[in-house]
């Protein structure tokens, strides 16, 4: 009995089709194109569409949650028509914000109840001085602060002396009505406050103030740059820490300082790598870089050493101590940063060789400091750092991932940036992949999540087996044998910007493998070693320059995060520049930074193998030990049968 | 007062392997060799019975061997010579399955050939009625190079095909599969990584009941420490049910032995040392009850007195003492 | 049973006042939950915990110590059943045995050469630790077979019969050392119990089956005898393994105090050396504390010595190969030099790879304790320092025809400074991964 049924899509004619049909077929014939990254094969949840009257039968309910069908949701791909009916497409790109965390830098919410004059240790004040005449023959310095006194109650100011040198002609040029940027002391009760500027006329009151918040990461530097009078961020900026050019990791690093001949070359290409980034986000919020007036920087112990200049040998060899750990508060001239010079340079505390400022600052910026939840916080970079705990307790370590997952140290990895890979699908019958570029137009290379993605669809299309060797016995022109072994093309040539294939190779696999078995052994001995199952943790906050673009689903089909229900994660993005940026904003926040530094306990992975044999456990697809990621299994399995 | 056990529950047994067939089934065998099937750590008996004994495998070579201690080829021969009469003569000596493992090349230093390996193969077969493993040289090229035809050639024999690599397992997989027969996994000393190996070979479609894993074991004073914590992990991961060390364990200590400075040479050696002869064959005497005391289910040796000593000691190890 | 640092944490006062001399609470309770701390540091903890915590305090196996002139064994303390899971700690002390009704001058000479007998294993010599002299006749022969040994050696004995009148003439000549005596039945416990405390001696105690044994031990325990040592009567492998795993599951994962005691075999009541041999070997890997044996051959016990360091190695550091040079696929002098970590897991790759290349070469494998390249060169632990005096020491130059060295790609670094190092010498830099070796190989052939 062959029939044909009428379906009615939104407000399109109505079409037939015969039964068996899939409402993707009907779609078509009705002339809408649904998204279908992984080709038809119920995979992907992009087709999803909403049965509004009418029954179709569903072929595969994987991607759907019991809730999802109640309310009458539907793969397209995976619904047989079986009798009229009518139904919805909701808009596509609200679908793709349900898989991707897209929490893009480009809003950063002001922290709540942020007040400039109660928090802010950088305050720009007009003053009206009464002139000097022969009758009040006060010097102008004493002048300034007692106009300072009385108009903002500020008892104790220094100044520098090429200020000294200018603020005679600067006041009378504003004929006694000047502005002055000062630094008060809220934070340091015995110190005294520091005039940074004096501008011989008032401002606007919707001038901003500029300061910016720095994040030092071993491969990429991050920069905000924040109004401080209403704590907005207008411009963020990134990009590789040039210090990369002599080595891609924090001991390189350290090797190449510790030679006498390269002594501040690092500090150097830094403080280039920053005053580029602090170019660049003033260009974009039409700002200059000498009218920014404060700096917090948070980065590992290895990269705060490096800026300060400080020998960083001791790091690296058995104890692995830091020269230092609490913060410190530094002149943007001593530095060579193209800030005002006189502007404070806020360097956040550290807690350990291997935990620094950026883990202190994430702390505060994701919030596990002050939860009752148990929480595992994870900061992924170059090195995987985490923290487990909750607001009182929190314990932490650290590993060495590689630069795998910020682009680095893959043939072809690029930043998260224009060009990038960022999504893959693959279609498991033809080994077809189906892309997803930052900025649309033509890829240039493959972005830490475009690489997670790219893995564990290789691994569910059966193009890799669970130890990472790809199956170069594939019939299909995307697999083939290149100089590393097997390697997968991912864009041939002519699909690219550069002309040039991407590609994917046996390498470049295993170092991805490296890094995800190391962040997840990292979390694995720190749960084990205080005794916290990983099944009862209540949340798992996610920082790192990956993290603003990892899709959660695929970095647990790698084993990269624990199988945990999706909305136990969140994304935070970069917790650490966030952290400098609260710092920046609030000095109290920068106490509380204090704080959590005294609290966290470190845990040295490398005191025994227990970490070592998690890292082994971990080197596979998933994970060697299966039943820990059993919807990747369940997966795998419709996907084979599929 | 009677004291209670202390028995512990375990889930999961070792898997049970038949190695080789008979007429009956297919082969040519004369009996057919099972291994596996424990359901406790070795020996336990006041648990339960040990099912299936521990198996004793002697290794041959398709050609007189020319890096094998000067005692080895004394105490073997002229059947050194004949892989066909090497054969017979470990069955005499008292083994329960042959290794026969293929060379590089041949004596006069040409490539070996899948000719001569098959040649090789048949010669055993016919030499001797016990189940036969097939290892090839360990280069996963000409393994799969020589494997392959004698795999072929010795189809329905349910032979083991090695060895199986994470890197290289595939081919031994798909023949194995193709031709009825077993193939052995190894994996460097490490329980994830026998794991992972076991798991890329069942993905392959092997069924479990096809499948031996060597941990790589070390010999004594070479690291058979890593090698016994190793099998004893691997055991008590099975028991608690993990299906994928289940596999019984089969070790190589001939090989490791055997290439130790202690065995191989009787020369510039310390006085300290004493006798070449007994000292070699201690050495893989000791090595073989070590590891059997970890778990091992096929135990590959080279010298026949190692053979007779290790036996008695599993003769008794197998029988449930009387606790008085 | 093992209790874990949260659950620690949760009884602790939670001030990180840091008086206990860590940081904070919780590195304090991860500390005490690795036993590497006393609770005792922390002075602000209740008597509720300390309650709590004490319980699990206790040694599972107590601590036996021989002691003679300059010598001294110890014995017990284990913790766990598989040496993986922590470590095994103390290393069963290897007796041979002596007859009192032997000559006393055979007995010296015999002991003299046993005693003076000692193997090097990886730098260490390897030794026996003393002698079991067994009882066959009356007190004074007793006495005089243990002058004839002490005239042969200075180490710990252990005194076996069944007679306290005799053994104790054979302690009268022991003064001031801590013997191991044996053995105390059902039926002559008490007397035992006796001499042994008078002579402040361990006392093997032994009965006819492991029901009556546990009887026994603790009526000795409150007689005023805490340092025993289990004698299962094993008389083959299949009971060896059964008793000594009942003794020390008991003792451990039952925490069952008359089995809390270490154990010892009598391997050479075999009667046939390579069976002595055979048994002694079980008796290392199943939880014997003290093995008397009675053959004396350097070629077969420098085997069990060997295995005694294997077993009782800590399997907490990581698994290493000796460093050397490993020779593989059978090099001539021009064959390339390659070198690595002595890191199992790496050498097992890089070796493996080369081998199926099918090249031959040469491997250094360095000393860098234990680690892989990346993370021994971190450490500082293979630097061209390292390296070159490897290649000095395991004699590189000898075995070649040609002065160059290929490094792992990821220490590309040291290259310049392995050329200072080893002057005259061509460094060239391998490929980073061990996959990529031997399409290297291949190439630089």
């Amino acid at each position: 009995m062959t029939s044909t049924h009428k379906v009615t899509f939104d407000n399109a004619a109505p079409v037939e089709v015969p039964t068996g049909a899939t409402l993707t077929e009907a779609a078509a014939l009705a002339g809408i194109v649904l998204n279908q990254p992984c080709g038809g094969q119920g995979r992907c949840g992009r087709c999803v569409v909403k049965v509004q009257q009418g029954e179709i039968r569903r072929r595969s309910t994987l991607r759907l949650s019991e809730g999802d069908i109640g309310q009458g949701y539907a793969l397209a791909c995976q619904a047989v028509v079986e009798g009229d009916v009518s139904i919805h497409v909701p808009p596509q790109e609200k679908l793709e914000r349900r898989l991707v965390t897209d929490l893009t830098a480009s809003s950063v919410a002001i922290p709540d109840g942020y007040c400039y004059a109660e928090h802010q240790t950088v305050q720009r004040i007009p003053l009206r001085i009464d002139p000097p005449s022969m009758e009040d023959q006060t010097d102008d310095w004493s002048r300034l602060q007692r106009s300072l006194r009385q108009t903002a109650g500020i008892d104790k100011i220094s100044i520098s002396l090429p200020m000294l040198r200018k603020i005679g002609q600067i006041l009378r040029d504003g004929d006694w009505e000047v502005t002055a940027i000062v630094e008060k002391s809220q934070s340091r009760e015995t110190d005294s406050a520091r005039l940074l500027d004096l501008f011989p006329i008032h401002f606007p009151k919707e001038k901003p103030l500029w300061g910016v918040a720095i994040d030092i990461g071993t491969t990429t530097v991050s920069v905000w740059l924040t109004n401080l009078i209403t704590g907005q961020v207008l411009a963020q900026t990134a990009e590789y820490n040039q210090q990369i050019q002599h080595g891609e990791d924090v001991i390189s690093r350290i090797i190449y300082d510790s030679k006498e001949h390269n002594e501040g070359v690092l500090q150097k290409l830094v403080i280039e790598t920053i005053n580029k980034l602090i170019e660049r986000a003033c260009q974009r919020a039409k700002a200059k870089p000498e009218e920014i007036y404060k700096a917090v920087v948070v980065g590992n112990s290895i990269m705060l050493h490096l800026l300060l200049n400080i020998p960083a040998a001791t790091i690296r060899t058995s104890p692995f101590i830091n020269v230092f750990n609490e913060s410190q508060h530094i002149l943007a001239r001593e530095l060579d940063l193209t800030l005002h010079p006189e502007a404070p340079v806020e360097v956040l505390p550290t807690v350990a060789s291997y935990v620094g400022a950026d883990i202190t600052a994430g702390a505060l910026s994701s919030g596990i400091a002050d939860t009752e939840k148990t929480t595992l916080f994870l900061d992924v970079g170059t090195n995987g750092e985490m923290v487990l705990g909750n607001k009182d307790w929190m314990v932490t370590c650290a590993c060495s991932a590689g630069p795998a997952f910020e682009g680095a140290g893959v043939v072809d990895g690029m930043r998260a940036t224009k060009g990038a890979i960022e999504e893959v699908w693959i279609n498991a019958d033809t080994y077809e992949p189906n892309i997803r570029v930052i900025g649309g137009g033509k890829p240039r290379g493959l972005c830490g999540s475009g690489l997670i993605a790219l893995l564990a669809e290789l691994f569910l299309a059966g193009v890799v087996d669970k130890s990472g060797n790809i199956n170069t016995t594939l019939n299909t022109p995307r697999v083939r044998t290149g100089a590393h072994e097997g390697e997968y093309v991912v864009a041939f040539a002519a699909e690219t910007s550069h002309g040039k294939d991407i590609v994917i190779t046996h390498v470049d696999i295993d170092n991805l493998l490296r890094a995800k078995a190391a962040i997840f052994a990292g979390y694995v001995v720190l749960a084990e070693g205080v005794g916290v199952p990983l099944n009862t943790l209540e949340q798992v906050l996610i920082g790192g320059s990956f993290g603003q673009y990892i899709n959660v689903e695929k970095a647990i089909e790698i084993g990269l995060l624990p199988d945990l229900p999706w909305e136990n994660f969140h994304f935070l993005g970069n917790t650490a520049v966030r952290g400098a940026y609260y710092a920046l904003l609030n000095w109290q926040s920068k106490q509380r930074v204090n704080e959590i530094a005294g609290k966290m306990t470190y845990i040295e992975l490398s005191a025994d193998n227990a970490f070592y044999d998690a890292f082994m456990s971990a080197l596979f697809l998933p994970h060697t030990d299966l039943s820990l990621f059993p919807t990747v299994v369940k997966l795998k399995e419709q996907n084979q049968q599929g | 007062m009677a004291l209670e056990l202390p028995k512990d529950k375990w889930s999961g047994s070792v898997q049970e392997v038949v190695i080789g067939a008979t007429a009956a089934d297919g082969g040519t065998r004369t009996a057919a060799v099972t291994v596996g099937g424990e359901t406790t750590m070795p020996f336990v008996h006041f648990e339960a019975e040990t099912p299936n004994r521990p198996v004793l495998a002697l290794e041959i070579k398709d050609f007189r061997p020319n890096d094998w201690s000067t005692l080895l080829l004394d105490v073997w021969g002229e059947a050194t010579n004949d892989p066909g009469a090497w054969a017979k003569a470990a069955e005499e000596a008292g083994a329960d399955l042959l290794l026969l493992s293929l060379s590089l090349t041949d004596p006069e230093g040409n490539p070996n050939t899948p000719e001569a390996a098959v040649k090789a193969a048949k010669a055993v077969l016919e030499g001797s009625g016990l189940p036969l493993m097939v290892y090839g040289p360990g280069q996963a090229e000409v393994d799969n190079e020589l494997l392959v035809p004698v795999a072929n050639a010795c189809q329905g024999e349910r032979i083991v095909l090695g060895i199986c690599e994470d890197k290289n397992y595939r081919t031994l997989v798909a023949t194995a599969m193709a031709n009825g027969h077993l193939v052995v996994g190894r994996a460097p000393m490490d329980v994830n990584l026998s794991k992972q190996l076991n798991i890329l070979i069942k993905d392959a479609g092997l069924p479990l009941d096809r499948v031996l894993m060597d941990p790589t074991t070390g010999a004594l004073g070479y690291g058979i420490e890593y090698g016994f914590s190793v099998m004893e992990r691997l055991r008590l991961a099975a028991l608690r049910g993990d299906a994928m060390t289940q596999s019984p364990m089969s070790v190589n200590v001939g090989f490791e032995t055997w290439k130790t400075k202690e065995s191989k040479v009787g020369d510039d050696v310390p006085e300290t040392w004493g006798d070449w002869e007994e000292r070699a064959i201690s050495w893989e005497t000791i090595t073989a009850i070590t590891l059997i005391e970890a778990g091992a289910d096929i135990v590959i040796l080279r010298h026949p007195e190692s053979l007779k000593r290790v036996r008695a000691a599993i003769d008794n190890l197998i029988t449930a003492p009387e606790l008085s | 049973m093992a209790i874990s640092g949260i659950e620690i944490y949760k009884m602790l006062p939670k001030t990180n006042c840091k008086d206990c001399g860590f940081p904070t609470c919780m590195a304090f309770a991860l500390k005490l939950a690795a036993k590497q701390v006393e609770l005792s540091a922390c002075p602000h903890v209740s008597e509720e915990a300390k309650a709590q915590l004490a319980a699990s305090s206790e040694p599972p196996v107590r601590l036996i110590t021989l002691e003679s002139d300059g010598h001294k064994l110890e014995v017990g303390n284990e913790v766990v059943l598989f040496r993986h899971e922590k470590t095994f700690y103390n290393k069963p002390g290897f007796f041979f045995l002596v007859k009192d009704s032997e000559e006393p001058a055979a007995i010296t000479a015999r002991v003299k050469e046993i005693d003076a007998f000692a193997v090097n294993y990886v730098g260490i010599d390897l030794t026996v630790d003393g002698f079991a002299v067994k009882s066959e006749g009356e007190g004074a022969a007793l006495a005089a077979a243990v002058e004839a040994v002490r005239a042969g050696t200075k180490r710990p004995l252990i005194l076996i019969g069944d007679d306290p009148q005799v053994l104790s003439a054979g302690l009268g000549k022991l003064d001031g050392e801590k013997t191991l005596i044996a053995t105390a039945t059902p039926e002559n416990w008490e007397a035992m119990t006796d001499l042994a405390v008078a002579h402040k001696a361990s006392l093997v105690v032994t009965a006819g089956s492991l029901d009556e044994l546990a009887e026994l031990t603790p009526k000795i325990k409150e007689k005023g005898l805490p340092n025993l040592v289990l004698d299962p009567q094993v008389s083959n492998f299949n009971d060896g393994v059964v008793k000594n795993t009942i003794l020390r599951r008991m003792a451990l994962a039952k925490n069952f105090r008359p089995f809390g005691f270490p154990i010892i075999a009598y391997p050479y009541k075999a009667g046939v050396p390579e069976v002595e041999i055979a048994l002694a070997t079980q008796a290392i890997t199943k939880y014997a504390g003290f093995i008397v044996l009675e053959n004396f051959a350097p070629e077969t016990f420098y085997g069990l010595l060997v295995l005694r360091e294997n077993i009782y190695t800590d399997p907490q550091k990581p698994i290493q190969v000796q460093p050397g040079v490993y020779e593989i696929n059978q090099p001539s002098p021009e064959a390339p030099v390659m070198v690595t970590t002595n890191f199992s897991i790496t050498y097992f790759s890089v070796a493996n790879e080369i081998e199926s290349s099918g090249l031959p070469g040469f491997l250094l494998v360095a000393d860098a304790e234990g680690m892989s390249v990346l993370t021994a060169w971190a450490a500082g632990n293979f630097d061209a320092e390292q390296i070159a005096k490897d290649v000095k020491r395991f004699g590189v130059e000898e075995k070649i025809s040609h002065k160059s060295i290929i490094l792992p790609g990821h220490v590309a670094v040291l290259s310049g400074e392995l050329e200072e190092e080893l002057p005259g010498w061509e460094i060239k830099v391998g490929p980073r991964e061990a996959v990529d070796l031997p399409a290297y190989l291949k190439q630089v052939a």
